[in-house]
């Protein structure tokens, strides 16, 4: 029942992306370049260059929405503007808030955007949000960014894990979805303690038999595989065969491994010791890790707040800097500080600032970034951007495409081609190296 | 800078599928002269014509049937006691005996329980009560369609038992939530894309429709006191692409609509509802006003019911065949439109028909299902090229469902002496129902499969090395699998009673001879070699699927 529509070259588009779900469909090979059916067992055969690159992702998580004036973006002396002061950075003519001393002279690998307008102010929607880089469509389970990093850098046979996020605040607490790419792409959460669930050998079992019985359990899946053969009983063992080497990656979460010195850099605290696991996991090639840190929704008492978390932010975020650096990793290393949403310019009668969503602020670090970049602008109250509009699409794609990864890839969902970036996002040139 | 595919609102009304024939509720039922294995021949008559080219696989053996056909009517794997009776019956008829008794039986309920659970509250929150309401449904032999009434319309149905209502309030906060899965899982339609532009694939579906099926849904409020409450007023607005402002209609998928009587309220008697209603969902004690006279949910109920385009019955009669054969005659399972017609359109036509005239009994068309050749076929073994899935040749695997494999691991690492099964214990009802409540919170642990399921590595580790598997599933007391094997000497003895409890069949040559070099490689260590043994069979994918 095809009706002949009158405009010819919307319909031309249209035929284009039919052929190649016909083409998807029938199962062929021939799929255009950017297209990925999502089939973890079948679709990999294009191996690429890009997942052998090393490429990684250190996300820090500001959960609840941090205030873009309290960091990168401060107005003193307005009505907006609170109690703290600008200081001079390493970049000439470029302020931020007093609160960030040590990223002050530390922004040659960093580029700051101060013109998101992301316009979904509460939490939940506004998280799924900036997890996924598109406002969330009931019958499309999307991936969060985790994922579709860990799908399009890791490898799909990895001795270590390739998604994994540390929470252990109770407020806001949220796992990670890998949604249409399958539980292969699920997180590792951590949550209740510093090591992933389930990674430790039990003291009942030796570690020959805890081995042997996996060889067993091999031989007797080998048997029926033989005779039956379907690919999501290749999913199911390329799980299994995944439990060993996982197990033997539990030392890259224990911290006490690294010297002194280096734990001394990121210091005490628990969002310091998570950033120095996070460095460790990037070092033996885990291509995407969350650190997050709660709790910035500072309805009241904004400037206490962040008082204390910036200072955390702060250092924390200058020590992974540093130490990648200095382990020349940060090329191949893009660390991305992010929240839901920032923070209203006005204050509110608690002294706190509630949630905002158009005007407000992130930094990218690293891989594929234009180091020494301040992008966008608000207005002199921080009400507004007033140039370089930025949305969560747009946000994505330029994270994608500092990675190398084409922000127009697509995946077949059923028979649906999604844009790995969300339709009409641009990625910011003036961002990428 | 890629430019979104918009295609221009154009409102002609598609009527999506043919008619399965003009009907009205009742008097029609047919009953009893038509019994399911007739509409089982039938079914293989329509799948045999269109396996020209395809050879089709051979039945499958007693074993992988017991086995599959449990699963999917009892929700578990049989137990050694159920197997043995079933492989020494020398019935001729022993298969749809077989089916008859796992229909008759109490499992049959809970599985049944579950299933539509999974299907239409998918976790989105836990629910005892709803729960409770889903089996006593079933086990009473409520129909699909009084069912769909009384999710739809609680507080019309039986305004004192509001437990059904679980399905509305758990979306009430999202009117998109609640058009789209309502669309996809009560019709089999994903109307989603159809929300911002008419569809860019689909011609059938325009926003037209989208915001028709919203519009049954609008009025719906929850007050705070978690009831349901429904609206005097209020109709959807929304933008073409082509700039132009419209109100919606209250229109079902099909393109039939239904129009709105006056209200007949004073403006001043409106206007105190309206705060009334207002204050009902703000405040704890606050009473919603009286239901306004015009229901728009029971206009939906009432114009998909009476719809010939037959919208309600294939989808349902076509996820019922996708949970038995792992793929819908329609698939996507939520793609039911003119532009992607079923694999095998007159059956879908029966099936849906069966179910209609029959009163919309899930229970019979479930059976007829059981009973078909293309049921009880084998997978497709390795010898020859992977057939075309959609002509139903050969058994497709289908992971277990999170209920499914709960119980089947309590089943799976009970002594046989212990667990014995349907028929074959006194109270197996009460026993059911126990390891129901039991294994609930293991289930939730597994994630519900879809269409794209892949096992997790989350769970690869937790069966590694969980201290729960060790304590329960390998546990030696002498009520549990291990236990009971640890009492036999013979080896081979060992190895065929591991594999019928935990694979329903008797080992291969070659897993007898590998399972028996582990055995003799720990001999020193026999019990722990044991435990070993039973922990690699529940790990095998051949466990965690049907098939």
């Amino acid at each position: 029942m095809n009706k002949k529509r009158d405009d010819e070259s919307v319909n031309l588009g249209l035929l284009s992306r039919r052929t190649a779900l016909q083409l998807a469909a029938a199962g062929a090979s021939s799929l255009a370049a950017n297209m990925s059916v999502v089939d973890v067992l079948g679709g990999e055969a294009m191996a690429d260059q890009v997942r052998r690159s090393g490429k990684r992702v250190i996300l820090l998580w500001l959960a609840g929405g941090a205030s873009q004036l309290e960091t990168w973006d401060p107005k003193p002396g307005r009505a907006t503007g609170g109690p703290f002061a600008k200081i001079r950075t390493n970049l000439p003519g470029v302020e931020i808030s007093e609160l960030m001393p040590k990223m002050s002279t530390r922004l040659g690998e960093t580029a700051i955007i101060r013109s998101l307008n992301t316009k979904i102010a509460d939490h939940g929607t506004a998280y799924e949000l900036m997890d996924t880089g598109r406002v969330a469509e009931p019958s499309l389970k999307f991936p969060h960014l985790g994922a579709l990093i860990a799908r399009e850098l890791g490898w799909l046979d990895s001795q270590v894990p390739d998604y994994v996020t540390m929470y252990t605040s109770t407020e806001g607490r949220r796992e990670g979805s890998a949604g249409f790419l399958g539980g292969r792409y699920n997180p590792m959460f951590l949550t209740d303690s510093m090591i992933p669930p389930d990674i430790r050998r039990l003291e009942s079992i030796s570690d020959v038999d805890h081995h042997e019985r996996s060889e067993l359990r091999r031989r007797i899946s080998d048997s029926f595989t033989k005779r039956f053969d379907h690919p999501v009983f290749d999913g199911h063992n390329a799980a299994y065969d995944r439990v060993r080497g996982l197990m033997s990656s539990d030392h890259l979460f224990n911290i006490d491994l690294e010297p002194q010195s280096v734990r001394d850099l990121y210091g005490p605290t628990q969002f310091g010791q998570q950033c120095l696991i996070a460095r460790r996991l990037a070092e033996a090639g885990v291509p995407f890790v969350k650190v997050a840190r709660a709790w910035w929704d500072s309805h009241g008492q904004n400037f206490e707040t962040h008082q204390e978390l910036c200072a955390d932010l702060d250092h924390c975020m200058s020590a992974l800097l540093d130490d990648l650096k200095s382990r020349g990793m940060l090329e191949d290393t893009l660390v991305i500080t992010l929240g839901e949403f920032g923070r209203t310019p006005k204050i509110n009668g608690s002294l706190g600032r509630d949630h905002f969503a158009s005007a407000w602020s992130c930094t990218l670090s690293g891989c594929g970034i234009r180091g020494g970049t301040v992008y966008g602008k608000t207005d002199d109250d921080g009400q507004t951007v007033v140039d370089g509009e930025m949305n969560a699409g747009d946000l994505f794609a330029t994270i994608f495409a500092a990675l190398g990864i084409d922000p127009a890839k697509e995946y077949m969902v059923g028979s649906r081609p999604v844009p790995i970036a969300d339709f009409d996002s641009t990625p910011c040139r003036e961002v990428l190296a | 800078m890629r430019v979104r595919v918009l295609l221009f609102a154009v409102t002609i009304l598609v009527v999506v599928c043919s008619p399965v024939g003009r009907r009205s509720r009742g008097g029609d039922h047919v009953v009893g002269i038509d019994p399911p294995s007739a509409l089982a021949r039938k079914v293989d008559q329509l799948i045999d014509a269109q396996l020209i080219d395809e050879r089709a696989a051979p039945l499958a053996s007693e074993s992988a049937f017991i086995r599959r056909v449990t699963l999917d009517l009892a929700g578990r794997i049989p137990t050694v006691g159920e197997l043995t009776r079933f492989r020494e019956s020398e019935r001729l008829d022993k298969r749809a005996e077989l089916v008859q008794s796992l229909i008759d039986s109490p499992d049959f309920d809970f599985h049944q329980r579950n299933e539509l659970d999974l299907l239409l509250l998918r976790r989105i929150k836990r629910d005892e009560p709803w729960r409770e309401y889903l089996y006593e449904a079933v086990r009473d032999g409520r129909t699909w369609d009084q069912m769909f009434r009384e999710i739809m319309m609680p507080d019309v149905v039986k305004p004192d038992d509001l437990r059904p209502a679980a399905y509305l309030v758990s979306r009430v906060d999202s009117l998109d939530t609640m058009t789209n899965d309502s669309s996809i899982l009560w019709f089999g339609v994903n109307v989603a894309c159809a929300k911002c532009h008419d569809h860019p694939l689909v011609d059938d579906w325009k926003q037209s429709h989208y915001y028709g099926m919203a519009s049954f849904f609008k009025r719906t409020f929850r007050t705070r006191k978690g009831t349901l409450g429904e609206r005097f007023d209020g109709r959807v607005k929304y933008e073409t692409t082509g700039g132009e402002s419209r109100e919606s209609q209250f229109m079902f998928l099909s393109g039939a609509t239904i129009q709105e009587p006056e209200l007949g309220l004073d403006d001043e008697t409106l206007k105190a509802y309206q705060e009334s209603i207002k204050k009902a969902e703000r405040e704890d004690n606050a009473e919603a006003p009286p239901a306004p006279k015009f229901r728009p949910r029971e206009q939906l109920v009432s114009l998909a019911l009476h719809d010939d385009s037959g919208f309600f019955a294939k989808n349902i009669a076509n996820r019922l065949w996708a949970r038995m054969f792992g793929r819908g005659l329609v698939h996507p399972l939520d793609q039911i439109h003119t532009e992607n017609p079923a694999s095998h359109p007159e059956l879908l036509e029966l099936l849906a028909d069966d179910l209609h005239r029959h009163g919309y009994d899930l229970k019979r068309l479930l059976h007829a299902i059981a009973l078909t050749d293309a049921y009880a076929r084998q997978m497709s073994d390795n010898s020859g090229r992977p057939g075309d899935p959609s002509l139903f040749a050969s058994a497709l695997p289908r992971a277990l469902t999170p209920y499914q494999l709960a119980l089947s691991f309590r089943i799976a690492t009970s002594s046989p002496n212990d667990v014995r099964g349907l028929n074959l214990e006194d109270d197996w009802p009460k026993r059911r129902s126990e390891f129901e409540r039991q294994t609930e919170s293991i289930a939730n642990r597994f994630e519900i499969p879809d269409e794209d399921f892949q096992v997790s590595v989350e769970e690869a580790l937790w069966m590694s090395n969980n201290a729960q598997v060790q304590n329960d599933y390998l546990n030696a007391g002498s009520n549990r699998l291990v236990g009971y094997l640890r009492q036999i000497a013979d080896d081979e003895q060992l190895i065929r009673s591991a594999c019928r409890s935990i694979l329903s069949r008797e080992p291969e040559t070659e897993e007898m001879e590998s399972i028996a070099a582990y055995l003799n490689d720990h001999h020193e260590r026999r019990d722990d070699a044991i435990g070993h043994i039973v922990w690699a069979l529940l790990t095998s994918p051949e466990f965690r699927f049907n098939h």
